[in-house]
């Protein structure tokens, strides 16, 4: 599976991914501080997104969209309008 | 896999990430959870199983020792403001 070249394109997709079915969905992160590099893939089997970065500000923004996602996951609402807002 | 409180849990997710410095790496999973503990009955057997929509399971990995937590609604910012960030 592809991995996304702009965040943008990639964070809109998985909250797209998420709000279709959010019990099949998990987001996984992956560390490794030997190479720096830090990656973050939403799937639900059949669908699989991926953004991989080394970059300390797109640490931010992952670390955003995983909180995020998050929130949604414990909001009672399955569907929040603060998603588009962002 | 250990089911840890999310304090412990977070005490434990930094000493993995202090285990992966010099080779390997860690593996975040951040999953919807409606709190089933046992497999969906067949056909034909009812269920008495009330899903609930307020959790989200994490579960942590590096190498062979594996973590998991589950958070709930009332948690979650304790949570997010305890722990993730990088």
């Amino acid at each position: 599976m592809p991995f996304y070249q702009t965040w943008e394109e990639f964070a809109r997709a998985a909250e797209k991914l998420y709000l279709t079915d959010p019990m099949k969905v998990r987001v996984v992160l992956k560390y490794r501080h030997c190479d720096g590099n830090l990656c973050i893939k939403v799937t639900d089997n059949a669908v699989c997104l991926q953004y991989k970065t080394d970059q300390a500000q797109d640490v931010k923004k992952i670390e955003k969209l995983h909180g995020k996602l998050m929130r949604l996951m414990v909001s009672k609402e399955t569907h929040s309008g603060s998603m588009e807002t962002d | 896999m250990v089911l840890l409180e999310n304090d412990s849990f977070l005490t434990e997710l930094t000493r993995l990430f202090q285990k992966c410095r010099t080779s390997g790496s860690v593996v975040i999973t951040l999953k919807k959870y409606d709190g089933r503990t046992k497999p969906v009955p067949r056909k034909g057997h009812t269920e008495t199983f009330e899903p609930a929509d307020n959790k989200c399971l994490i579960r942590a990995s590096e190498g062979k020792k594996k973590i998991s937590t589950v958070v709930s609604t009332k948690e979650v910012i304790k949570f997010q403001m305890g722990g993730l960030a990088f």
